[in-house]
């Protein structure tokens, strides 16, 4: 007898009742553990300190603050809780991947654009990704119904350059003119929202869907069409999310990203989907939007005031999501859809310099959090968000005050730690010091969710190991937690420092790196945590001085800060990365058995980076010689800028700049003055015919070798593509 | 080139315009030696001429002005005289030669006027730089969002406090005074 059709999820009938009591159970939970953690705590704190049977003002807060902490944590621990129990029933029937068979190739499609917004990033790795892409919906028979939009704000002219020629190179390799496009603005106007919402206003309403990826984004056809056919089946969905999978990390940070994101974000996605349904949020990327509905609903206006907290709203996608939710169409995350992936950073700093303009952006929000109209889950998303980075600074505080209250009592001459629990078993009384309950519990919220992840892969993992097996498996997810506990202290002392800078309305500075051949920066690393060993020593050492017990106490938050240098060093390394990847430590399926697009993609770029570098003399110009030397290339760069007759006074200015650049060479123009030049298609075509029109001696140096070294040795040009 | 021998000016001089000569040739992907020759050999004979009328004239100048020249009649013949400038004439016939590959596709057509294979001329012709579909522009209005009483006046003191930096300085030496004395009272 045939299987019957399975029946199939319908997003429009989603009843609002099944919703409301999803969300009440599980928010009942986080208030049910929250409120056990609270009572612990103060029960503790009434019996201890220098008042027992009352509690001091500084008790208070420290009191306050854990609870705030502990209902942080326990949102977490209750996620993976209620994954973990959807997974473990065969999954929920509530999701949107359920709206569709799992195989349905006559399922619609419409017009729809692929839109990759880059802003100075690395060419080959941006069209290299665009071409595997292309290739892969090629490979589906549905690419007639895709373009693609590369939309560059980029502004340092070598990479400039580079994203045209690149344009060109694959278009010719693929065949892609009239489907995929280059455009280039020629002022960044609110960043990457208004790099998207330009595309819009230009071309938006040709297509009824767009698929927003990032510059290192990867996603198959078979995901994109599948995603698009979802988005036709239901109408009322505004933005359809999927879950980017980290890949191509080499170092070791980036590779335990990597496997802690795969193996653990199961149980997580699936409790996330089941409380906010249609209500989810959207992550800037990977994900296809309903273009007029985004276009009508989601424009975002200016919050009061100037940078850092008001001004243009940074993390637009929160916002976005929210608004499009007010509008009355829901947002989805496709959470069990494969073949979406994006990258991670490389090293702890690198992490934290996209965590300070993401701390920036959060904290925006908390204008939104009352904005009426919003409903109630995407208040929820936009305050998970801000909490992301409040909570550092607030676990800062509470450790801070909980040493000072400590010392305190040790200084009164206080007893502390009084509260006990005694318990019988098997005839003997056991005496538990109840802040080992209390600590228990919140490692019990910290550690749970990572031994459900692993649960739910480990029946997999014996028919199909693509984790290492199941030993590597657990002792691979062993060192994360243990690397990661160390961790999370800098982190905290990182968020912590961003959160403080952001009120203040500073910015933070970072020092230029300046790696070795084993990608390793000794100096990078001391100027950027030098500060976080210090407060660690001094923490640590007074407390060590002055109670002992305490110190073990703290010791392991004590412990990073202290190793912030060495750890930051050791985790940066690719060379370690390399070393647990041939033990098999911390594979992810993404890495022990790729999809071919992931590694067409490693092989292509291979390739690209095994290229010939311009001479050391020329590299720093490279783009601009291009540009101004090449016929070719300066035929095409003229092609693609606006043509418009500049006032005399600018006339004058430009005619100036192109005697200096070709008399005195690029060195003696600043980058703002070469991109000036490269926009004004006049000054781009005189200098072509002066350069070669013009006798050596009037020429700088530079453009003498360039002249003479151009093509010598190649007889192409470098591109930033694989050929 | 043994035919070439000009009048006037240096062998220097001469010798210096054939690199530029050649290194154009070569910054244009024709990288075939006897071709190569061929058109550096037209391009110095018409310059060699025109400086013997003025021998002040430097022979790179001259050299990569009638380079320039003869491009400018071959693109014409190739892609038709039409209303652009030469300029524009001549990026845009660049953009085509990229396009259609033809330095490496017809090795000998540069500058060939006689014997331009038609495919080749076909295959320029159609290859037009597109880098956008045609527009559709529309509009997206910023939505308004109420942001509640409190934020609102959370914003409107932030925007008056803006106006005031001295206000703002005030207001951060207060909150550090506030936490220096609650560290003193609590440490006593």
């Amino acid at each position: 007898m045939p299987n019957p059709t399975p029946k199939l999820f319908v997003t429009e009938r989603l009843e609002r009742r099944r919703v409301i009591k999803r969300r009440f159970v599980f928010f009942t939970t986080i208030f049910l553990l929250t409120s056990l953690a609270g009572w612990f705590m103060a029960d503790l704190l009434w019996n201890s300190g220098t008042h027992p049977g009352r509690m001091s003002p500084i008790e208070w807060v420290v009191l306050v603050l854990f609870v705030v902490l502990f209902a942080h944590v326990a949102t977490g621990f209750v996620h993976a809780l209620f994954g973990f129990y959807v997974l473990n029933r065969g999954g929920d029937f509530c999701r949107i991947q359920r709206a569709l068979p799992p195989e349905d190739p006559h399922a619609p499609l419409a017009p729809t654009a692929v839109v990759m917004p880059v802003c100075n990033e690395d060419s080959s790795r941006v069209f290299e990704g665009l071409r595997v892409i292309y290739r892969s919906l090629e490979e589906t028979g549905k690419l007639g119904n895709f373009d693609f939009f590369i939309l560059s704000d980029t502004s340092d002219p070598n990479k400039w350059i580079q994203e045209e020629l690149a344009w060109v190179e694959l278009c010719k390799q693929v065949g892609g003119f009239g489907r995929i496009f280059y455009r280039k603005r020629r002022q960044g106007i609110n960043k990457k929202s208004g790099n998207v919402a330009d595309f819009l206003r230009r071309w938006g309403s040709r297509y009824r869907y767009f698929a927003v990826l990032d510059a290192d984004s990867i996603m198959t056809g078979r995901s994109l069409v599948r995603m698009v056919q979802l988005m036709e089946r239901n109408p009322t969905v505004g933005i359809l999310q999927s879950v980017p999978r980290l890949i191509r990390g080499e170092t070791l940070f980036a590779r335990l990203q990597q496997f802690a994101n795969r193996l653990y974000s199961s149980v997580f996605l699936a409790g996330l989907n089941y409380w906010q349904q249609g209500e989810g949020n959207f992550w800037g990327h990977n994900a296809v939007i309903r273009t007029a509905q985004f276009m009508e609903h989601c424009s975002l206006p200016d919050l009061p005031g100037t940078e850092p907290f008001g001004g243009r709203i940074l993390s637009h996608d929160f916002v976005e999501a929210a608004l499009m939710v007010r509008a009355g169409y829901s947002v989805w995350l496709a959470y069990d859809l494969d073949g979406s992936f994006e990258e991670g950073p490389p090293s702890v700093i690198d992490s934290a310099k996209r965590d300070r303009r993401w701390c920036q952006g959060n904290l925006q929000h908390s204008w939104l959090l009352f904005a009426r109209g919003l409903r109630g889950a995407s208040r929820v998303h936009l305050l998970m968000g801000i909490m992301g980075y409040v909570a550092s600074p607030l676990w800062l505080f509470f450790l801070l005050l909980s040493t000072i209250h400590v010392l305190d009592q040790d200084l009164s001459g206080t007893e502390h730690s009084v509260g006990e629990i005694i318990f019988e078993r098997w005839g003997f009384y056991f005496e538990l010091p109840q802040t080992l309950a209390l600590f228990g519990l919140t490692l019990v919220m910290l550690f749970v969710p990572k031994v459900l992840g692993v649960l739910v892969q480990w029946r997999e993992e014996g028919r199909r190991p693509v984790y290492g097996g199941r030993l590597r498996m657990v002792l691979s997810a062993v060192i994360e937690t243990l690397l990661s506990s160390l961790l999370a202290p800098i982190n905290m002392m990182f968020h912590a420092k961003f959160v403080v800078f952001t009120l203040l309305g500073q910015g933070v500075g970072w020092v230029t790196q300046r790696r070795d051949a084993e990608g390793n920066d000794w100096r990078e690393a001391i100027l950027t945590h030098w500060g976080q060993t210090a407060f660690g020593l001094i923490w640590g050492i007074s407390t060590y001085i002055r109670l002992p017990s305490f110190f073990w106490w703290l010791s392991p938050v004590l412990a990073g800060l202290v190793l912030s240098i060495p750890l930051s060093i050791f985790l940066g390394s690719s060379k370690i990365g390399g070393l647990t990847r041939r033990w098999g430590l911390f594979l992810f399926p993404e890495e022990s058995a790729p999809p071919y697009e992931l590694r067409r993609l490693e092989k292509n770029l291979d390739e690209c980076y095994r290229h010939m570098r311009p001479i050391e003399e020329l590299r720093d110009d490279y783009g601009l010689l291009q540009a101004v030397l090449d016929p070719y290339i300066n035929a095409l760069h003229v092609s693609l800028q606006r043509q418009r007759r500049p006032a005399a006074a600018t006339r004058a200015y430009f005619l100036g700049l192109r005697e200096r650049l070709l008399k005195d060479g690029p060195k003696r123009l600043s980058a703002r003055e070469k991109r000036a030049l490269l926009l004004d298609p006049e000054s781009m075509t005189w200098l072509h015919r002066e350069l070669w029109r013009r006798p050596q001696t009037e020429l700088a140096e530079w453009w003498q070798l360039g002249v003479r070294q151009y093509n010598v040795l190649t007889a192409q040009p470098v591109t930033a593509l694989y050929r | 080139m043994s035919g070439f021998q000009p009048r006037t000016g240096t062998l220097d001089q001469w010798n210096a315009a054939y690199m530029r000569v050649e290194d154009y040739l070569r910054a244009h992907r024709i990288h075939n030696r006897l071709h190569q020759s061929r058109v550096i050999e037209r391009v110095l004979e018409c310059a060699a001429h025109r400086h013997e009328a003025n021998p002040g004239l430097d022979p790179v100048m001259l050299a990569a002005e009638e380079m320039d020249r003869l491009m400018q009649t071959w693109f014409a013949s190739q892609l038709g005289e039409g209303a652009l400038s030469a300029e524009r004439r001549a990026a845009q016939a660049r953009v085509a030669m990229l396009l259609s590959d033809l330095p490496t596709r017809w090795p000998y057509t540069f500058l060939d006027q006689e014997n331009t294979p038609s495919e080749a001329r076909v295959a320029m012709e159609k290859s037009a730089l597109q880098a956008g579909p045609d527009l559709a522009v529309s509009n997206m209005v910023p939505r308004e969002i109420d942001l509640g009483t409190l934020p609102e006046a959370a914003g409107d003191t932030l925007e008056r406090l803006e106006r005031w930096p001295i206000i703002r300085l005030l207001l951060l030496w207060a909150v550090f005074a506030a936490v220096m004395a609650a560290l003193f009272f609590k440490t006593r």
